[in-house]
């Protein structure tokens, strides 16, 4: 049924005119009446339509009057046609539609006081909007409640059939993990094949289901909806940047919910291209760590070895002598700072501002070093802008997306619903290269499995078959004619065999895509942790670039280079300056325009310039007894980085560890002084998300216990120091970016950038390009012993969990615990022996380790996977650090193992 | 106007006679018997109607009636109940109130309350002397409105009769709240005559 | 901009200047006597017991002559307007109770008749002559009140144990009806909560027999009274003029000849079935507004009678419209459709049309009105109450010009004001 607008942007639908209750209306041809009335403003009462999928016609309350038919129409599956005469007021039709509600009335149950859907149940509504008062009693249904799934339960009493979340999972998330079964006499809602759910948790079923059929088990019973406070806020756990609503009663956040839901179903499919309003696992049940039991609540000061509660205004001045004391003595460069892109961007503005004007160092770095900074640098140098080109709506209406080195369904869960809606609405050809079955894969049209650890090489083989099919775009070559020859030198150093051999992928299949992205007319591209995390990060992001612009895809509409981030507000950190290279507003460090400006802005004199120091070098600095104390804010180097960078040595090397963070981190355990901060939920500020919106987070509940936002602690700090910051709130701070950086507050809608390749392609391309295009790999093909193999070690983000953090919610754990187990391939499992659960040593050059194994079926053979968010054990350890030499982007995600059975 | 009334009128005024006629309604006052309370040791015949103390009722089999649907709380036009719904561990997906505040400070007595509830857990009863010196036990909770439930039983049975909440007919004495979406179990019982 | 106090003082201080200020530079053109060089001041209330509440007036006396009076409001203000915005409509009938305190029935019936003239409701007829029976027995308990504290302040003690021993018989009646004896809520949006039970009927038929009577024992005590009359004929006058431009109403209003009566002109409720007569002044003073207090007593018990006579037995007492009235209770028991309709009208209340609308209503003090204004859903988006206390508190000063300060007294009790509703 294809009763939407004609989605293809390509391809304008004619247009029809018909009569609405006596107005002449035109609409376009081919779409479903429904919409042609809801586009009037004129509101026909449904209950199993949403605009986000295709209608499906189950509840027949949307009934209009159509001339020439003699009983009332269901409006939604009826197609608008021209000429055609409605009516969709009358008596008549209030009586249909009444009965219509009586008939769903007549089998529900008598729960309102218990059901949680009481007071937002849209069965309600429509039963008092249509007066329904001579029911008879209720026919019970009495089925059992199906408890199986981990975070939803499904009440099948309640349940109408409108088919919503059927169709929401179907359509719009591509998931499928619902259908109808007949079961017990009556058409029941069951997971697929009628076993425990086991889906992506995304949760949109239970924000579209009308009534109370689908429930969430983390708030059951909990609430009534008039009890709770909504604050609509910004989801901190992937760079996303989804609009969602923490929902709190007195203190307690109850439930999160999405402005996808039952309540708004009016609207035009093609607005989804800016996302449907759904959240994903994440940020829909991963709340409790909010108020968690964890949490701290009181600032700890060492005394003793022992970290002591200790009133706010003693650890302030504690804090205050001990850094001016450090300072005094042996001068700023003895002082660091590290900040977490979980922070807002009034704080990390704040926190370099602090670090350079009220310490005077510029050894400061933030989480967007462990692989954003390698685009953003990437990008920054190739095309003079910071941060991805392209927004959702490009990625939605794209003709080719190319997806390299991203388990975008998990990593990044809102940003592949767009690029599932440009497969199926927009039927465009998904090209996704990556060393893991994912769920993309299976949905992408071409899927290229490549070895772990050659996306990088994948790259090169794709521009060297641009080069040898002659897929080049000659405008944009022949302006640069002296790179594009230093490009095709250096490309055919790699002959195209051996990058088939290398990365597993044919030649063929290579020419293929190469094809498929080149000739497309808009064609994103869409890079992840396997190319910004993994060894040469920084240079594959340039041969990324080098594939968008022979292909002609620099500058166009609708095509571009882009990565998607983990942290919600990495592109945030690179934007405001919290790292050694650049100002706020991506001004380098070392300009003396922006320097001047921002001393005179800041008032107080800056370090020199080439000063600083990034997290790398800061804990080299740390260890060799430079730095005397460290800032950290919401970081944890300890459980981050792999215990061979030796940040333990560095951190206890330390005079003065000053950790501010919600919870006692592993890092915090070691501090002197640790300073309870707020999470997202308890203050105001703004996030940018990976498209470059600004968009806003407020404060949804009071602190817990004493614990204070951020920026008022570093406030508290500087003035202490005796560098006056006069700021009382989030606000004023905003007040001062928006002076600095005119027109960063973007209400929500970044300004379109455009890549300026020109001085890049034409000062030192050539020379610089000749190192990109080589072959490093040293490594070793898989042996095929049963009982000792070598394997390809991975680690990276699973979609239930993001970064440490995800580890304090409860409801996540509950969904994805720790299994301390290495993911592998059943079919390795199956050769060596291994049962599930069996126990294996992994080695690797730095060290080795038992733990147990399961099957994973994304898992590629020869390689195994742990995630990344668990240190229990502590597989981190085994993986080799290597030190990006131009950005400094530590990678340590990628191990070669041996794996022997015990 | 005549001599006579004139002289009436003199006369009157001279004699202060609308005083006398004051004067002897006081007087016949005397002998009628006072209207005056002497409370404590006398007190008023409150009627059913009542809007006293608030309660929380069991059944008669001594369930709780409560299903903790939290409208009570909505219902309130000063905002002076707060109800805390759970899942009863117990009796699996079974909602109640594991607690049950009602500030009596802040209550105004409307009834609203017992009139939202949909399953007459509430009443108004005749209790009014619950004065105290510490106003911290004026925020009565769960066990003290159920204890009040208890001891005045027939003042809230009568309230509920009296505002037209409850009929004394079989139906209303047989009723129990039915929780339709309860796990079957083969000990648990078939819904109600009501709802079949 | 100068806080609205300054404002007010400084206005204060111009009237002094225009009044009394003698130019120093030509002492002779004063025309005042030049013994008195200064005016003094008196602030009366707010802890008065003659103030009926928390008033405050600034006196401005010239000997014991008051030469102007400013009634200073707002220290029993509470914020019910806004209050009514918090809520659904049908959670405000409560908070109406405490506007004018002492007769909560005719608050709550002029609330509920303004928000169904805005939901377009017509009451059921039995409903309806039940609303005029309490209505009545209401305003009967409003005079009592009235008498009673009036005399008291003027100096007439007995008559204030007597109204008060009567009152008291309904207020008992009262709580037997709806169960509380001032706050009470009684009143419902398309009726009322409940019906009249043989018991009461047959008490409130007794009472009616019973309080004719006494009315005339009231009156034995004031009516020919000298102090009395000395207090009270001739006292705070206003004519009909002044008061329609004051706004005046009530008894305030028909003391000085006026005859309006909304009970008359808008024929609301049972009061077009009834037959009664609206007692009208001339003088417009003091001793005209008790006159016509005392008759309107009598009045009431006629409407009363003919409302008890009248009354069909049989009849629904809340109007039967889903989208606005409560269901019966046992339905919500067995049957969905009310239990949605019982949790929608509580939890969200009934969506009311966009628009704005005025009603007012005869209470025992005049035109007791509400301005509601809707936007559409279940709550009000703004209230107003147009409060009798309030308007005739206007007129204070100009009533209370050349009066002597022991008849500020009997000028606040004229008005019949209470704080509650006045402040709001």
């Amino acid at each position: 049924m294809a009763l939407k607008p004609a989605t293809n942007p390509d391809v304008e639908a004619a247009t029809i005119e018909l009569s609405l209750d006596g107005r002449i209306v035109t609409a376009k041809d081919g779409v479903s009446l429904y919409d042609v009335i809801a586009s009037t403003g004129n509101i026909v009462p449904a209950m199993c339509y949403h605009y986000t999928f295709d209608p499906f016609g189950s509840c027949g309350v949307c009934l209009v009057m159509v001339e020439g038919k003699k009983a009332p129409v269901r409006s939604c599956t009826a197609k608008a046609t021209a000429g055609m005469v409605v009516r969709t007021e009358g008596d008549d039709l209030f009586q249909a539609r009444k009965k219509a509600v009586e008939k769903h009335l007549s089998v529900h149950p008598l729960d309102c006081p218990v059901c949680d859907a009481d007071g937002h149940c849209e069965l309600q509504d429509m039963a008092f909007q249509h007066q329904v008062t001579t029911l008879a009693n209720a026919k019970q249904k009495l089925i059992p409640e199906d408890t199986r799934s981990l975070v939803l339960d499904f009440n099948m009493n309640r349940c109408i059939a409108c088919g919503e979340c059927i169709n929401v999972c179907k359509d719009v998330l591509m998931i499928d993990a619902l259908q109808f079964m007949k079961k017990d006499g009556f058409t029941q809602v069951v997971a697929k094949g009628d076993v425990a759910l086991s889906c992506e948790f995304c949760g949109d079923c239970l924000a579209v289901c009308p009534v109370g059929a689908i429930t969430n088990k983390y708030s059951k019973y909990l609430y009534k909806p008039w009890q709770l406070k909504k604050t609509t806020t910004t989801c901190n756990y992937c760079g996303d940047g989804c609009q969602m609503y923490i929902e709190t009663k007195d203190n307690e956040v109850v439930r999160v919910t999405s402005p996808l839901s039952w309540k708004n179903k009016w609207g035009d499919r093609a607005e989804t291209a800016k996302g449907h309003g759904g959240i994903c696992v994440r940020g829909r049940f991963g709340f409790q760590y909010i108020d968690s039991k964890a949490r701290l609540r009181q600032p700890l000061v060492r005394r003793d070895g022992n970290l002591v509660e200790t009133p706010w205004l003693e650890t302030i001045h504690t804090v205050v002598e001990r850094l001016a004391a450090i300072k005094a003595q042996h001068g700023p460069e003895a002082i660091g700072g590290l900040i977490t892109a979980r922070c807002s961007n009034e704080e990390l503005y704040l926190f370099q501002k602090f670090m350079r004007a009220a310490i005077g160092t510029n050894q400061l770095d933030s989480s967007a070093r462990y692989g954003h900074l390698n685009f953003v640098h990437a990008v920054q140098h190739a095309l003079g802008i910071g941060r991805m080109m392209n927004d959702w709506e490009d990625i939605t209406k794209a003709k080719t997306i190319l997806l390299v080195g991203t388990n975008i369904t998990e990593t990044n869960p809102l940003t592949a619903v767009r690029v599932k809606e440009a497969i199926r609405v927009y039927k465009s050809q998904v090209i996704v290269v990556d060393s893991a079955q994912t769920n993309i894969a299976t949905l992408a049209s071409h899927p290229m499995l490549v070895a772990p650890g050659t996306e990088g090489l994948f790259i090169q083989g794709l521009v060297k078959s641009v080069l040898e099919q002659d897929l080049v775009d000659e405008e944009a070559t022949s302006k640069h004619p002296q790179a594009f020859t230093a490009l095709k030198q250096a490309a055919s150093r790699v002959p195209l065999d051996v990058i088939a051999a290398h990365t597993g992928v044919p030649v063929e299949q290579i020419h293929q895509a190469a094809a498929i992205f080149a000739e497309a007319p808009r064609a994103i591209i869409l890079c992840g942790e396997g190319i910004v995390r993994r060894t040469g990060g920084y240079r594959h992001v340039l041969n990324l670039v080098d594939l968008a612009w022979i292909t002609g895809k620099l500058g166009r509409p609708g095509c571009g280079v882009n990565t998607i981030t983990e942290e919600p507000n990495e592109q945030g950190a690179a934007d405001m300056g919290a790292l050694p290279e650049c100002f706020p507003g991506q001004a380098r460090f070392d300009d003396a325009g922006a320097r001047e400006k921002f001393e005179k802005a800041w008032g107080a004199a800056l370090p020199a310039a080439g000063s600083g120091a990034s997290l790398m070098e800061m804990l080299k600095r740390c260890r060799s007894g430079h730095i005397k104390a460290l800032y950290v804010i919401g970081e944890n180097p300890l459980a981050t980085l792999p215990s061979s960078v030796g940040v333990r040595a560095a951190l206890e090397n330390l005079e003065l560890l000053i950790c501010q963070d919600p919870f006692l981190t592993e890092t915090a355990q070691l501090a002197h002084i640790v300073l309870p901060a707020c999470t997202y939920a308890e203050k105001d500020g703004t996030f940018t998300n990976l498209e470059g919106k600004v968009l806003r987070i407020r404060q949804t509940m009071d602190p817990i216990g004493e614990s204070l936002p951020d920026w008022h602690i570093m406030t508290a700090i500087a003035n202490g120091l005796g560098y006056e910051l006069p700021y009382e709130s989030a606000q004023d701070i905003q007040n001062e970016i928006m002076k600095l950086l005119p027109g960063y507050y973007n209400l929500g809608q970044p300004r379109k950038i455009s890549p300026k390749p020109e001085s890049y392609l034409a000062n030192g391309y050539a020379a610089e390009v000749r190192n990109r295009y080589r072959s490093d790999l040293k490594r070793k093909p898989a042996s095929g012993g049963t009982a000792r193999r070598s394997f390809t070690l991975l680690m990276g983000q699973v979609l239930y969990h993001s970064g440490k953090l995800s580890t304090q919610a409860s409801g996540l754990i509950k969904i994805l615990p720790n299994t301390g187990r290495l993911h592998m391939n059943a079919r390795d499992l199956e050769q060596m022996g291994l049962g599930e659960g069996a126990r294996v040593r992994v080695t690797s050059p730095k060290g080795s380790l038992e733990l147990g194994v399961q099957a994973d079926l994304t898992v590629l053979p020869g390689s195994c996977f742990f995630p990344e968010h668990f240190n229990e054990p502590q597989v981190k350890d085994l993986m080799p650090v290597e030190v990006d030499a131009d950005t400094g982007v530590p990678y340590f995600k990628l191990a070669e193992v041996t794996i022997e059975k015990l | 106007m005549s001599v006579s009334v004139l002289a009436k009128q003199l006369l009157d005024a001279v004699m202060f006679r609308e005083i006398w006629n004051a004067m002897k309604v006081t007087f016949t006052h005397m002998f009628h018997r006072p209207i005056t309370f002497q409370y404590p040791r006398e007190e008023r015949t409150i009627p059913d109607t009542h809007r006293g103390a608030l309660a929380l009722l069991r059944y008669d089999d001594g369930a709780e009636r409560c299903v903790g649907c939290d409208l009570c709380e909505v219902a309130c036009p000063s905002h002076c109940i707060k109800v805390v719904s759970t899942e009863d561990e117990s009796l699996p997906l079974r909602r109640y109130a594991s607690e049950f505040y009602i500030d009596i400070t802040k209550c105004v007595f409307c009834g609203y309350c017992v009139e939202a509830c949909p399953v007459n857990a509430l009443a108004m009863t005749k209790m009014y002397e619950y004065s105290t010196h510490d106003k911290r036990t004026l925020l009565f909770d769960k066990k003290r409105l159920y204890e009040i439930g208890e001891r005045f039983i027939e003042d809230a049975k009568k309230y509920l009769y009296a505002h037209n909440q409850e009929k004394n007919d079989q139906m209303f004495h047989d009723y129990r709240y039915f929780f339709p979406q309860s796990v079957l179990k083969p000990t648990q019982p078939l819904p109600p005559k009501h709802l079949t | 901009m100068q806080p609205i106090e300054d404002q007010r003082s400084n206005a204060y201080e111009d009237q002094r200047s225009t009044v009394y200020k003698v130019d120093p530079a030509h002492p002779e053109s004063s025309t005042l006597p030049t013994l008195r060089t200064e005016e003094l001041l008196l602030n009366m209330g707010p802890q008065h017991p003659s103030t009926h509440g928390v008033l405050k007036v600034i006196l401005e006396l010239e000997g014991e002559r008051i030469v102007k009076a400013t009634p200073v409001m707002g220290f029993l203000h509470r914020g019910v307007e806004k209050l009514a915005e918090d809520g659904t409509y049908h959670q405000f009938i409560p908070h109406t109770d405490r506007l004018d305190y002492v007769c909560a029935m005719y608050n709550n019936f002029a609330y509920c008749r303004a928000v169904e003239k805005l939901m377009n409701i017509t009451v059921p007829e039995r409903a309806e002559y039940l609303r005029t029976i309490v209505a009545e027995v209401q305003r009967i308990i409003g005079h009592q009140f009235w008498l009673g504290t009036q005399a008291l302040d003027i100096g007439a003690m007995t008559v204030f144990f007597y109204a008060f021993r009567d009152r008291e018989i309904l207020l008992d009646w009262f709580d037997e009806l709806c169960g509380a004896r001032l706050t009470t809520s009684w009143y419902r949006i398309g009726g009322v909560e409940r019906d009249l039970t043989p018991s009461l009927t047959e008490k409130l038929r007794r009472f009616l027999d019973y309080f004719p009577p006494k009315i005339d024992e009231y009156v034995v005590f004031l009516e020919k009274n000298r102090i009395w009359l000395a207090r009270t004929k001739g006292v705070a006058v206003i004519s009909a003029e002044d008061a329609v431009s004051f706004g005046l109403s009530g008894p305030t209003l028909r003391g000085s000849g006026v005859d309006y009566d909304l009970r008359k002109s808008e024929a609301y409720a049972a009061y077009p079935r009834c037959e009664f007569s609206v007692p009208v002044g001339k003088n417009g003073d003091t001793y005209d507004r008790y006159w016509i207090r005392v008759q309107e007593m009598r009045e009431s018990v006629k409407i009363i009678t003919q409302c008890l006579d009248q009354m069909p037995a049989e009849g629904s007492i809340m109007a039967d419209v889903p989208s606005v009235t409560l269901p019966p209770k046992d339905r919500v028991f067995t049957n969905l459709d009310s239990m949605i309709q019982q949790f929608k009208l509580f939890s969200q209340g009934f969506d009311a049309p966009r628009g704005e609308i005025y009603c007012g209503t005869e209470a025992h003090k005049g035109e007791l009105g509400f301005y509601i204004v809707s936007a559409g859903g279940g709550k009000p988006y703004r209230l107003k109450i147009r409060a009798p206390s309030f308007i005739h508190m206007g007129a204070f000063d100009h009533m209370s010009r050349g009066y002597m300060i022991a008849d500020a007294v009997t000028i606040f009790g004229t008005y019949d004001i209470v704080m509650g509703e006045c402040d709001r």
